[in-house]
């Protein structure tokens, strides 16, 4: 098989795994959604290890994105309350390597579960994920900040963290 | 049981509980950096040693720590280039590549042949100037009296220099050189180009062999045979990718498996691959890609095909690009693994910025290794373990 049939296969057993089991809506082979699957945030722990014994073996990364909450255009509208998203990708190595990516969403205050016990690199990007947007993940073994100072106060990636808020004494 | 036995247990403890260590061991808290020559940059390790032996290590990035993702939210699709040159800058074009490749796949923006033709060749060519820069350092932490004082250091070097050269024709930057765009490329190849990268490639491999002539040193062998293992499940758990990877025995490359630019027209890529794991495996890898990637350099200078070398129009605004929402991951083979880059594109008022940019880097993957290799060892083992993960801490911190 070339590298396209093979990442053809895996794509096919990834979406029938999601479809069966984790109940992303839709025909078992129809095609994911281009911006990535969203799970419930109660399978996320389930799916990586279920992957993980299907073959996506190789932990590649995990980005956390805060999306604040949106005011409302007319009185009568609802605001949009502030959430997160935590995006995890995973991958077959070898000959037609496949790239499995889902979301999770998560409201304010609300933590994920670790993938640490599965992988352990998601040890060293779940501390940066953490120290940069702010999300909590439950089971950690050891959640400090990982690049900002241990007494750094905010998450600066968090999109309402402004470029110039001042911080002593770096500024 | 001694301090080299314990420490050596199946897979280390990174979270050792030192207060609770063997009461009559005789313990010694060591930093080594943030300041150290061996640590290719700003990085502090917190070495716990038991007599000269490492059993604990807490490893500490965070020194070089720019915001360049929070930089990225802020700049239009098209100011990006050069500020991600200076994540890794040992290869900058690998990073321009990446974060282009993911624009384009989010803009859907078309890439002429030429363009993705120069791109493989100036990775490859990019390739060869990072290996050779990592073997001159890699021999320097092993300690100077290696291959002769600083010789192979400086000898490298040399080379190197021949390839910014070679660069600094095709865009005018020695370094940081804001070539790629997102739909091609923006400076063509200059008339006699071709020969010189002959000229100047030809002279590096006929060199390798003499550099691995004054490495094949018994000296050099204890140094790193047996040194550092990582064995292929730690790897694959951890996120070690390129060379790391494939020393520990998983036959895994991006640029075979997951083919991007044209790397699926070029049918014998040999990938090395070595199962020792060991500081030895990680050089041999390195020493075996540099000869590689020579010889696609030399294959793909001289059929690099004629036409446009950007799709769409010239950039003349910085707010040209307008993307809908969405997200991709793109991620590419670079000299030290996979780089990756997740793109989170806001749509609408906010389409000619990215809303998140998270930049995957393979040296921070590569570094998190360190709590898993280093007890059992020396803290000279430390320093040859360190130099052969080749971790760059520009985009180990970003």
């Amino acid at each position: 098989m070339t590298p396209t049939e093979e990442n053809a296969v895996r794509e096919q057993a990834f979406r029938r795994l999601l479809r069966e089991r984790f109940g992303v809506e839709g025909e078992a082979d129809a095609p994911l959604p281009d911006d990535g699957v969203v799970i419930d945030r109660a399978h996320h722990l389930e799916l990586a290890k279920a992957l993980h014994k299907a073959g996506w073996q190789l932990y590649v990364t995990c980005a956390a994105t805060h999306f604040p909450p949106v005011p409302a255009k007319k009185p009568t509208d609802a605001t949009t309350p502030e959430c997160f998203e935590v995006a995890t990708v995973l991958r077959t190595v070898g000959r037609g390597s496949h790239t499995a990516r889902w979301r999770v969403r998560l409201a304010t205050g609300e933590s994920l579960a670790s993938l640490v016990p599965v992988f352990v690199g998601a040890d060293w990007q779940e501390r940066e994920q953490f120290d940069l947007v702010g999300v909590h993940f439950e089971g950690h073994p050891d959640l400090r900040r990982l690049m900002m100072p241990e007494d750094w106060e905010g998450h600066p990636l968090r999109r309402d963290y402004a470029i110039d808020t001042p911080h002593a004494p770096w500024r | 049981m001694t301090a080299i036995a314990r420490a050596r247990a199946p897979r280390p403890d990174p979270f050792l509980d030192i207060d609770n260590y063997d009461p009559e061991a005789d313990l010694m808290v060591m930093n080594l950096g943030p300041q150290h020559p061996s640590t290719h940059g700003v990085f502090r390790v917190l070495l716990y040693l038991d007599g000269e032996i490492i059993i604990k290590a807490v490893p500490y990035p965070g020194y070089l720590h720019r915001g360049v993702e929070k930089l990225c939210e802020k700049l239009t699709y098209a100011q990006i280039t050069p500020i991600v040159d200076k994540n890794d800058y040992v290869a900058p074009m690998l990073n321009e590549q990446a974060v282009n490749m993911a624009f384009e796949k989010m803009l859907g923006a078309e890439v002429p042949p030429r363009a993705l033709h120069m791109r493989t060749l100036i990775a490859e060519i990019q390739r060869v100037a990072s290996h050779l820069l990592w073997l001159g350092t890699f021999a320097m932490d092993l300690g100077g009296a290696l291959g002769g004082g600083t010789s192979v250091f400086m000898y490298c070097f040399r080379e190197r220099e021949a390839i910014l050269d070679l660069f600094e024709k095709l865009t005018g930057c020695r370094f940081h050189y804001n070539t790629h765009t997102v739909g091609g490329q923006r400076h063509d190849i200059p008339a006699g180009w071709a020969a010189e990268v002959h000229r100047v490639l030809g002279a590096i491999s006929d060199r390798i062999g003499e550099y691995e002539a004054m490495l094949s040193h018994p000296i050099f062998l204890k140094r790193t045979k047996g040194v550092g293992v990582i064995d292929a499940q730690l790897a694959l758990e951890l996120g070690l990718t390129g060379p790391l990877l494939r020393a520990s025995g998983v036959d895994h490359d991006l640029r075979r498996d997951a083919p991007y630019h044209i790397y699926d027209q070029i049918k014998d890529l040999k990938v090395a691959v070595e199962s020792d794991g060991d500081c030895l495996a990680r050089y041999k890898v390195r020493v075996a890609e540099l000869r590689e990637s020579i010889r696609i350099s030399r294959l793909l200078v001289d059929n690099v095909p004629e036409g446009p070398i950007c799709g769409g129009r010239p950039i003349k605004q910085p707010g040209q690009f307008k993307a809908k929402a969405g997200q991709v991951y793109v991620g590419i083979e670079t000299p030290r693994g996979e780089l990756g880059t997740y793109l989170i594109a806001g749509g609408g008022k906010m389409g000619d910025t990215p809303y998140r940019l998270k930049i995957r880097p393979p040296s921070l993957h590569a570094l998190a290794v360190v709590p898993y290799v280093f007890p059992g060892h020396s803290v000279s083992d430390a320093v040859a373990i360190l130099g052969s993960l080749d971790p760059i801490m520009g985009e180990v911190d970003r």
